[in-house]
């Protein structure tokens, strides 16, 4: 068995790196779009106009509702017949993208309701507007709460990235796969692939914590 | 005419369809400090609120600086313009006190950064707050450093009126003395304030003209010799009789 692993990794090696460097693009800009669309939702839902409050919740309960793997499924074999065309991992990073909003949402905007109230009246008194008090006062606080929820979904993307290979786009797991059928050692490169996000999940969440460390503030626990 | 500062007009608030401020009447000079008695739950916070417009109130007038702020648009102008200090501090909990003061100054008054951390150091300053503290974090401030913090941030926007709702009422009784300490020199300097408190020594020592609220109704007014020792409306009597127990001010009759 040890020395199958180690006949994959030398071998295939580059291979499997070239995958996970896919996966991390996609991981990485994924989650980007989704901390992005994820605080404007939650900026939404909680400070903006009826409407569109009403227009982010449907968002939300779509992209939330539905599984990630349909969505993906929709950007990359529907959307063509309507003209619109995604290369596979350009499809999966915008599918995983929008499905990320939706939960970050949720975890920002929990984390500006716990903001207390108090503190935005302050920033009213001194003449803020209903935008700059949340945007100087609410959001600043409540990314630092939600950092560890925020964390999980980082955690969770890197994993589930790998969904992007149902639509042949060369990541991790598309790339083991493809060792796995040359040389017919499933168990071997599963465990290896296995091994990679394993370690590299918690390598995310140590960075993480490093994050929250520097962004604390001092006295105050959180 | 030209020197009153602030005119309230028959002031109504309703919240849940109860009456909580019904058809309160005052007015105040510039320069003049202003002490808001009565019992909890008499309206006292929901008239302060009612001036620098955190709560709209329902009916009524309420004329600060020659203009009539009901019918403004804009509001956030109007509240620039009042400071307001709050029972609990309500300091950002993620900036440093230095940060706290600068914060409106910059992005309420557009100051440079240099120019606001100047003001903001002065303003700091003049509370009592020395250099050792500036980057602490509210957090790690005592409750009445935070307090202090609070009066510069409101002191900061050069405000022409300054609200105090309860400022000393979270507080141990050495840290009291320090934020009315504060107040005492503001009201010398001329600062025009209106200050809900319990505090009457204080009321008696600072206060121009005190009022009497109770159930949103203002039962007396007057100087503070006259309403807090010897008020003529029976229920002003019977509260300040219980003050001057707590206070240990004359003989109190204890009902």
């Amino acid at each position: 068995m040890i020395s199958e692993l180690l006949y994959i990794i030398s071998k295939y090696g580059p291979l499997l790196l070239e995958g996970l460097k896919t996966t991390f693009i996609i991981t990485l800009i994924s989650y980007f779009i989704g901390f992005v669309g994820g605080i404007s939702i939650a900026i939404t839902r909680t400070f903006l106009h009826k409407a569109l409050k009403v227009f982010a919740h449907i968002y939300v309960e779509l992209f939330r509702g539905t599984p990630m793997l349909v969505q993906l499924f929709f950007v990359y074999y529907a959307l063509p017949e309507m003209g619109i065309r995604f290369d596979p991992i350009l499809s999966s990073i915008i599918a995983i993208g929008l499905n990320s909003a939706a939960y970050q949402s949720e975890y920002i905007r929990s984390a500006l309701s716990s903001i207390p109230y108090a503190e935005i009246e302050a920033a009213y008194s001194i003449g803020l507007t209903r935008f700059g008090a949340m945007l100087y006062i609410a959001l600043p606080q409540a990314v630092r709460i939600a950092i560890p929820t925020l964390t999980n979904e980082a955690i969770y993307l890197f994993k589930y990235s790998s969904i992007a290979y149902f639509v042949t786009a060369p990541e991790l797991m598309y790339m083991g796969k493809l060792v796995a059928t040359q040389t017919f050692l499933y168990v071997e490169v599963y465990t290896v692939l296995a091994i990679i996000y394993v370690i590299f999940s918690i390598v995310l969440s140590g960075i993480a914590r490093y994050i929250e460390k520097k962004l604390q503030i001092p006295g105050y626990i959180v | 005419m030209r020197d009153k500062l602030l005119i309230v007009e028959d002031l109504w608030k309703f919240i849940d369809g109860k009456p909580i401020l019904r058809g309160v009447a005052f007015e105040i000079n510039e320069g003049e400090t202003k002490v808001i008695l009565g019992p909890s739950g008499a309206g006292k916070s929901t008239l302060l609120r009612c001036i620098n417009l955190l709560v709209m109130p329902d009916k009524g007038k309420i004329i600060f600086d020659g203009e009539d702020i009901l019918g403004k648009r804009d509001i956030h102008s109007v509240r620039s313009k009042i400071g307001f200090v709050f029972q609990h501090f309500n300091l950002f909990s993620h900036m440093t006190a230095l940060e706290n003061v600068m914060f409106g100054l910059i992005k309420v008054k557009k100051m440079s950064k240099n120019e606001a951390e100047k003001k903001a150091k002065g303003a700091l300053a003049a509370v009592g707050i020395t250099e050792e503290l500036w980057d602490k974090y509210p957090a790690q401030l005592s409750g009445g450093q935070q307090q202090r913090v609070a009066i510069a941030r409101a002191l900061a926007m050069e405000p022409k009126l300054i609200l105090f709702d309860e400022p000393t009422s979270a507080l141990d009784p050495e840290l009291i003395w320090e934020v009315l300490n504060v107040m005492e020199r503001l009201a010398k300097a001329r600062m025009t304030m209106i200050v809900v408190t319990h505090e009457i020594g204080f009321a008696m020592r600072v206060a121009d003209e005190v009022m009497f609220l109770d159930n949103g109704v203002i039962l007396e007014k007057g100087a503070p010799e006259q309403v807090i020792l010897n008020p003529r409306n029976e229920r002003v009597k019977r509260f300040m009789d219980r003050m001057k127990y707590v206070y240990s001010i004359g003989k109190g009759n204890v009902y």
